[in-house]
């Protein structure tokens, strides 16, 4: 992009110096923001199961992105005279922490140090180790009962070694490479852990852990807590069941200490022997710490949703004993094993009941104490049949949320209410290996739909089919197959829920994409006419490996992605990628009349790029350069009917000879003909609409991050714009509200020179309706022959190498486009107006905006 | 056809025989993965593979010296490499001796898929004139 602006400031001699090298800066900055983006939403692709990426992309693409950002950083200090310098500081924490993920170090990601279970789910399992992250996800996201509690940070972890010089010690310790002899691992291990126990906690983390203890107590009542690890699983935590330390019946008072012993057994002798053997550094890591209220459960045990020696054969494991069911986790007692159907109802296929005369449990007090089962019980089922169809029907559900096998943690309270106290992946046996593709069970079963549209998420899941209005608000039973019309972020909120996603439009790179691999959601978009041809259809199988979607239900191929699914996510360079987004992509800054709209405020990369992008306009829009005393020649402020508020830096011929010495202009003045166009297409008729658009709440307030500022604002509202021109050149930088427009147009003499670039985001509204606007522009584009490509809420679009007219025609176009789409992403209620307004435009009706005719207004747009 | 052709996936990440094995053995390939590329030679002086595909840069013999052997040892054998960003140079070396295809990382699976197939044809069919050792 922008090639010719570099060549222009270089040949054009007579720019103010100053101004020519802030452009130049400028002109850099906007290339390396949008190779950052695309950066972004590459990386976001290779989530998806699609391709094979290793650790040399990984580094590539943690080079490629700190290199662009810190290029975006330099180059603002320069146009703003350095007055971001603390950018630099944040790039700096980004990079050395991306680094350190592709180095296979340990990170914490900066966080509170307690976090309540209700505000967690698998996004945080940086924040808060797998453990409790996947617990915080079944809690908000399926109808099961968890108990409640908190988790404390990976980040308090590390600020207690550091501030203890544990971490130094450790480094010290394992200094001199190579493998360490079992003595002394001993050894380091009875001391490093010794340091642990006798610690100090810092202050702020003492207080946040009593305060969330105290809260706890007084809303649940509890008396004792449950102290679990959750280990960041820089190895698949699997490999580390049952190391670390859990702690049963502490009582609040000794919550801190409990605390020091779960961390205090990262050390321990054989955690460290089996990181060694593993080719891991035997004592690098960080855990976070789960505090959740003791269930003073009747029956408790583990269950496993497939057998992981027999996998092929389509049951349940349950090991069962009276009281808590720590015997069964530990293999320290007999306990009642079962073997259930997976299939409903769940019937009981085998029972071994073994003779139990003790059990576990909770004392009056909270304790936890051995006590004596009585003779008359002691051989008899510890559970109910009706007991253990229901514990199936929850461990099918939290699997089909995990999207693999999984080893739950449970127990039955003395209210009979069925509490999951932990989840993991099952390790299913390697033997015997996938054979072929059941090509004849397959083939048992019509295929519905076949390599249509792409694959957004890969993945094997079945359900029933639910076909979802993108108007309506969601609420759709657990384990459906969804089926939408767009991959619009209205159905994001159901995904998690969700066991495929299937829709008639969309793109991979889109959010809901982006949701569906976070979740590992099967999900096929552009499906064309999936709404139709699944429209009556009960239960499907989708299979996203191979793109193809069946009737009914193949426990066949089910179970064989239950099998295979421990080799594709838990790889190593597939949490390194994971965790190195967790950096990169999210953007937070989006609303700049915000209070955090600084840079204190940038936490990722897009972050950074987004403020330095506004920050660099604003600077240049704003600069000093207009005042006399700057005497730079090239500067004008456009006067213009609408309030676009533009200044335009002339490079040479963009306008009349006459404006010399001037310091506005206006529009018959303008002799750049590009910018001339798009002038002429904002300023037709009707195109601009003034009068502010009333405002659905709902959807207003759905965007979290916008704020106060719109309301009562006029849309019309003057912001930073910036041109820079030439007789055959403009690029203009066009912020209008909560949307930013970018037109970056050569018309040369010959027409293979000539190029136009647009790109457009932003909006005020919840992302859903900024989507449907980007898919308005996308449609609007398409038709005059642009290659577009929409990602979220941002379009791009180009076209090259088209006669001289042609050009004309198509920058007024994009000028109408840009004073039409202004407010629509308000209007834009429901899927069916896009097309409304696709018409209105194409047919020159622009207007006022009220509820489209024949559109949904659902009722919600005033 | 694919149920009568052996396929070998060759690279020092794990990772990539792991991703690549089962998409393969569901078309019906006879696979075997290998992480080391010496094993790897041995096994090929055992054994006919009518596919190869290889990592280029690798710790012992490399790609290259793979596909040099297989010229020589198997000249039914179609080669496929894969290749990072940075060593597309030594993968134009490589065309010249004639390697079926490449592949660069990050790549689709779905792309490695139908290339190995037009592989296994060829393979197969040169097979055919050409009795094996």
């Amino acid at each position: 992009m922008l090639p010719f602006l570099r060549r222009l400031l270089r040949r054009r001699t007579g720019t103010v110096g100053f101004l020519r090298e802030r452009l130049e800066r400028f002109h850099d900055l906007v290339e390396k923001n949008n190779s950052v983006l695309e950066l972004i939403a590459e990386a976001g692709e290779m989530l998806g199961g699609e391709y094979v990426f290793d650790i040399q992309y990984l580094r590539s693409l943690a080079n490629r992105t700190r290199t662009s950002c810190q290029g975006v950083v330099d180059d603002l200090n320069l146009i703003t005279n350095g007055r971001y310098p603390r950018l630099h500081d944040i790039v700096s924490r980004l990079s050395a922490e991306i680094d350190a993920i592709v180095e296979g170090r340990i990170v914490a990601t900066q966080a509170e140090y307690v976090l309540p279970l209700d505000h967690l789910d698998e996004t945080m399992v940086d924040t808060v180790g797998s453990k409790m992250a996947r617990l915080g996800g079944i809690r908000r996201h399926l109808d099961v009962q968890v108990p409640r509690g908190f988790a404390v940070s990976t980040y308090a972890c590390q600020v207690f070694l550091s501030e203890n010089g544990i971490i130094d010690e450790v480094e010290t310790a394992f200094a001199s490479a190579g493998p360490h002899d079992a003595e002394a691992l001993e050894e380091r291990s009875r001391r490093l852990q010794k340091r642990v126990l006798s610690a100090k906690l810092p202050r702020p983390i003492t207080k946040a852990i009593e305060r969330a203890i105290k809260h706890l107590v007084r809303t649940t009542g509890c008396r004792t807590l449950a102290v679990r690890s959750s280990a960041l699983g820089e190895d698949g935590e699997l490999s580390f069941a049952g190391q670390f330390y859990t702690k049963l019946g502490v009582a609040p008072r000794e919550v801190l200490e409990a605390y020091r012993e779960v961390i205090a057994s990262m050390y321990s002798a054989p955690v460290m022997a089996y990181r060694q053997s593993r080719g891991i550094h035997p004592a690098r890591g960080l855990m976070a710490v789960g505090c959740l209220c003791m269930v003073p459960a009747r029956s408790g045990g583990v269950m496993y949703t497939l057998d992981p020696v027999r996998p092929g054969e389509g049951s349940l494991k349950v090991t069962v004993v009276r009281g808590l069911g720590k015997p069964v986790v530990d293999g320290s007692t007999e306990a009642d094993r079962f073997t259930l159907a997976r299939s409903d109802p769940h019937t009981v296929i085998e029972r071994r009941l073994a003779h139990q005369p003790e059990m576990l449990a909770l004392s009056p007090s909270g304790t936890v104490e051995v006590v004596s089962v009585a003779e008359q019980s002691a051989s008899t089922s510890a559970v109910s049949d009706l007991e253990l169809e229901h514990l199936a029907a929850v461990g099918l559900s939290i699997e089909r949320y995990m999207k693999c096998a999984v080893d739950i943690e449970w127990a039955i309270a003395d209210d009979s209410s069925l509490n999951i106290l932990q989840a993991r992946p099952l390790r299913i046996s390697k033997e015997p290996r996938l054979g072929q593709k059941p090509a004849g069970v397959v083939d048992r079963y019509p295929t519905i739909m076949k390599d249509k549209g792409e694959v957004a998420c890969s993945g094997v899941a079945c359900g029933p089919v639910v076909i979802v209005d993108d108007s309506e608000p969601l609420d759709v039973p657990n384990g459906s197959v969804l089926v939408a019309h767009a991959s619009t972020p209205h159905l994001s909120t159901a995904v998690p829920h969700a066991s495929a996603v299937i829709t008639d439009v969309g793109t991979t790179t889109s959010h809901l994409a982006t949701i569906a691999r976070e979740y590992r959601v099967p999900t096929i978009v552009d499906a064309g006419n999936a709404r139709e041809v699944l429209a009556g259809v009960d239960v499907v199988t989708v299979d996203a490996d191979s793109n193809v979607v069946y009737r009914g239900q193949i426990d066949e191929l089910l179970h064989r992605h239950l099998m295979r699914s421990s080799t594709f996510e838990d790889t190593n360079e597939f949490r390194m990628l994971r965790r190195i987004l967790r950096r990169v992509a999210p953007l937070n800054l989006r609303d700049p009349h915000s209070r955090d709209f600084t840079a204190e405020g940038c936490s990722t990369y897009h972050d950074v790029i987004r403020f330095a992008h506004e920050k660099a306009v604003q600077e240049l829009a704003e600069g000093d350069w207009l005042e006399p005393s700057h005497n730079a020649r090239c500067v004008y402020r456009l006067d213009l009917a609408l309030p676009l508020d533009l200044v335009l830096v002339d490079l040479g011929g963009g306008l009349s000879a006459d404006c010399t010495g001037r310091k506005r202009v206006d529009e018959a003045s303008i002799c750049s003909i590009p910018l001339k166009a798009l002038i002429e297409g904002l300023t037709t008729e009707g195109v601009w609409e003034t009068d502010p658009i009333s405002m659905d709440p709902n959807a207003f307030m759905a965007s979290a991050t916008r704020a106060a500022p719109w309301i009562n604002t006029p849309a019309s509202r003057p912001q930073n714009n910036l041109a820079i021109i030439s007789d055959q050149y403009v690029n203009l930088n066009l912020h209008l509200g909560f949307h930013f427009n970018i037109v970056d147009c050569f018309i040369g003499e010959s027409r293979n020179d000539s190029y136009i670039y647009f790109r457009f985001a932003g909006g005020v509204t919840e992302l859903r309706r900024r989507e449907r606007r980007a898919v308005l522009l996308g449609k609007i584009l398409e038709s005059y022959d642009f290659v577009v490509e929409t990602r979220g809420d941002m379009v791009t679009a180009r076209i090259k190498k088209i006669p001289h007219e042609a050009m004309l025609t198509r920058l007024q176009m994009i000028g109408r486009l840009i004073g039409f789409t202004r407010q629509l992403d308000i209007v834009l209620s429901a899927e069916e107006t896009v097309n409304v307004y696709l018409e209105r435009f194409l047919k020159g009706r622009f207007g006022s905006f009220g509820p489209p005719s024949g559109g949904q207004d659902n009722g919600r747009t005033a | 056809m694919s149920n009568d052709v052996d396929v070998m996936v060759l690279d020092d990440e794990s990772m990539v025989c792991e991703r690549l094995r089962d998409p393969l053995v569901e078309k019906g390939y006879r696979v075997e993965t290998f992480t080391d590329s010496q094993s790897a030679l041995e096994r090929l002086a055992a054994k006919h593979f009518d596919v190869v595909v290889t990592d280029l840069k690798m710790k012992g013999p490399t790609g290259l010296d793979l596909l040099h052997h297989l010229r020589t040892e198997a000249p039914t054998t179609q080669v496929i490499i894969i290749t990072g960003y940075a060593t597309i140079e030594s993968a134009r070396e490589a065309e010249y001796g004639g390697v079926y295809g490449f592949v660069t990382k990050p790549f689709k699976i779905k792309e490695l898929m139908a290339m190995v197939a037009k592989a296994a044809r060829k393979a197969v069919r040169a097979r055919g004139r050409e009795p094996q050792p």
